[in-house]
């Protein structure tokens, strides 16, 4: 079932006495406990589209429903939605992290009890409960986007909006994030993730939307986007130089390789004859020829705009 | 909307109390310069000057000027700093609306205010002997200022909402607001007297300096005016408040600085 539904949203803003079209006509729906990567370049309209699910920003045309209900016309709504918006501090520097959670759990419409409690358990499960006493400013720019994670999580939303959430961080921070962003879908949030770093997306992702100067080009499950653009081919790998010997039989199966280079066999029944033939010697590596977020993304982004 | 009124209590006095020196200064800043123009008058007028009741009634004046330049800097300075800091969408992306949550806010810190505002006009009083009464019924003139104070509050919080800096304009209207907080508008008649009730926060600046300057008792019929005198400012602040929010939000405006 559709936690989040959004139809043929549009979004024209006036710049320098110019009609700029950010977004054009993005539908997008997310399941619950399905994580969407958003995927776009700067200025592609990612931002524009998450803002208008979280009902900060109206769209001119198209209309948004988070569980069945309209962010733009029923505020109630917005107790469903969680955002980690890119580029904004989302906390405040000048109060600790658990005067923050608190806080904000009110905000969004929980008692101060409920608030602290669950603000409470936030910090022991996001590893900050040592530092709830430490002024947000003074924290790591890792423990900052985690606390901003947990204060859009207090009130237990059903849809998760992270625009870059991994933006900046070292890598273990940046471990971290993912693994938080794992154990939520699996609790049944669902949530759009948008994200520059596509390794994360498609190691996150259940899904995949790339989106281009304001459309939608793709939309598909991660798997099956990468079997679609990966290519059938094996590369095998040798620790030591293939003799000349071997060099003909593979020749005979019709593989041209060289000493030095990875041998490359079009199918899997070739590959087990290849191997035949390479055998005892030792192997580095075997692998298929897989397609990444990065290659599909720059690829369908390319031909898009008619690089190709 | 008492739980979201106690949190920002909470959030206020956390602040204050963090960064007490920024709230104290402030307040021995605006005692320092009543009590420094104070005494340019006395210099210039000589040893004989004897203000009287015009001195208790420039004293109220003067701070409920500071009152109200504080909370009109407290929602539009707010946004603007919150636009600028990137917590200000955070703040939208809660289920009360975007004016509600920024009348409680100003409501929250103006009760602290409150306390800080009473040592300021008690540090003035003991510098310049000014001898203010202190009647219950001050409340209510006091209520109609504050309501049309914050209806010009969420006025500037709209622009600021959709200009994201007013600090020049903000700086301008202080001293448009000090007159007008200032003038004395009792003598006024005819044509004029109109003019007076329909200034902001005019007919109860001229109800407070009557029971505090001058011990005399509550008007009905003046009050009565100045309660409809903020009751429409205020109605006005939040009609152009909750205009500014969709037009923010149709412009996508809202983050932007």
């Amino acid at each position: 079932m559709a936690l989040l539904e959004a139809r043929n949203l549009k979004k024209s803003y006036v710049e320098k006495r110019r009609l700029i079209a950010a977004v054009q006509d993005v539908s997008l729906s997310i399941a619950i406990g399905e994580v969407l990567a958003f995927l776009g370049a700067n200025g592609a309209g990612k931002t524009t589209t998450i803002k208008m699910i979280a009902g900060l920003i109206r769209p001119d045309e198209g209309w948004v429903r988070i569980a069945d209900r309209d962010p733009h016309r029923q505020p109630q709504a917005l107790r469903l939605v969680g955002a980690v918006l890119e580029g904004n501090r989302n906390v405040y520097w000048r109060l600790t992290p658990e005067e923050n959670l608190e806080y904000f759990g009110v905000l969004r419409g929980l008692s101060p009890t409920v608030a602290r409690q669950r603000g409470r358990d936030l910090l022991e499960r996001f590893n900050l409960m040592s530092k709830r006493r430490t002024i947000v400013q003074s924290l790591s720019r890792g423990m900052q986007q985690k606390l901003a994670i947990a204060v859009a999580l207090v009130h237990q939303p059903k849809l998760l909006l992270l625009d870059e959430p991994t933006l900046g961080l070292d890598v273990e921070a940046t471990q971290d994030v993912k693994r938080l962003v794992r154990e939520v879908a699996q609790e049944g949030c669902a949530i759009l993730l948008t994200t520059h770093q596509l390794a994360i997306a498609e190691e996150l992702s259940d899904r995949v939307a790339i989106i281009n100067s304001g459309e939608i080009i793709a939309e598909a499950s991660t798997t099956e986007l990468i079997q679609q653009f990966s290519g059938s081919t094996y590369r095998v790998e040798l620790e030591v130089p293939l003799d000349v010997d071997r060099m003909h039989k593979l020749e005979r199966l019709g593989i041209s390789a060289q000493t030095g280079q990875p041998i490359v066999v079009s199918d899997v029944t070739t590959l087990y004859q290849v191997l035949d033939i390479l055998k005892p010697l030792p192997l580095l590596q075997v692998q298929k020829d897989q397609a990444t977020l990065t290659d599909i993304f720059l690829t369908m982004t390319r031909k898009q705009n008619g690089h190709d | 909307m008492i739980e979201l009124f106690r949190a920002e209590l909470k959030r206020r006095w956390l602040l204050t109390r963090r960064y007490a020196g920024e709230s104290i200064a402030g307040i021995l800043g605006l005692a320092a310069v009543f009590y420094g123009l104070f005494l340019s008058a006395q210099y210039v007028a000589g040893p004989g000057l004897h203000f009287g009741s015009r001195l208790d009634a420039i004293v109220v004046g003067y701070v409920l000027w500071s009152l109200v330049v504080f909370i009109l800097g407290d929602i539009a300075g707010g946004l603007q700093i919150e636009a600028q800091t990137g917590t200000l969408e955070q703040v939208f992306l809660s289920p009360f609306r975007g004016a509600t949550i920024f009348i409680i806010r100003a409501i929250a810190s103006l009760t602290l205010r409150l306390l800080l505002t009473i040592v300021m006009l008690l540090l003035i009083m003991a510098l310049t002997g000014s001898r203010l009464s202190f009647s219950p019924t001050l409340l209510l003139p006091l209520l109609t200022i504050v309501l049309a104070a914050y209806g010009l509050a969420l006025a500037f919080g709209s622009l600021a909402l959709i200009l994201k800096q007013v600090q020049q304009v903000q700086i301008l209207i202080q001293f448009v607001l000090l007159f007008i907080l200032a003038l004395p508008t009792e003598g006024w008649s005819g044509p004029a007297r109109w003019v007076a009730w329909m200034l902001p926060m005019s007919p109860g600046a001229s109800e407070l300096r009557a029971i505090m300057a001058r011990g005399e008792g509550l008007d009905w019929g003046q009050w009565a005016i100045a309660l409809v005198n903020g009751i429409v400012y205020f109605a006005i602040g939040l009609s152009l408040f909750n205009w500014s929010e969709r037009q923010a939000k149709r412009t996508g405006k809202l983050s932007g600085y």
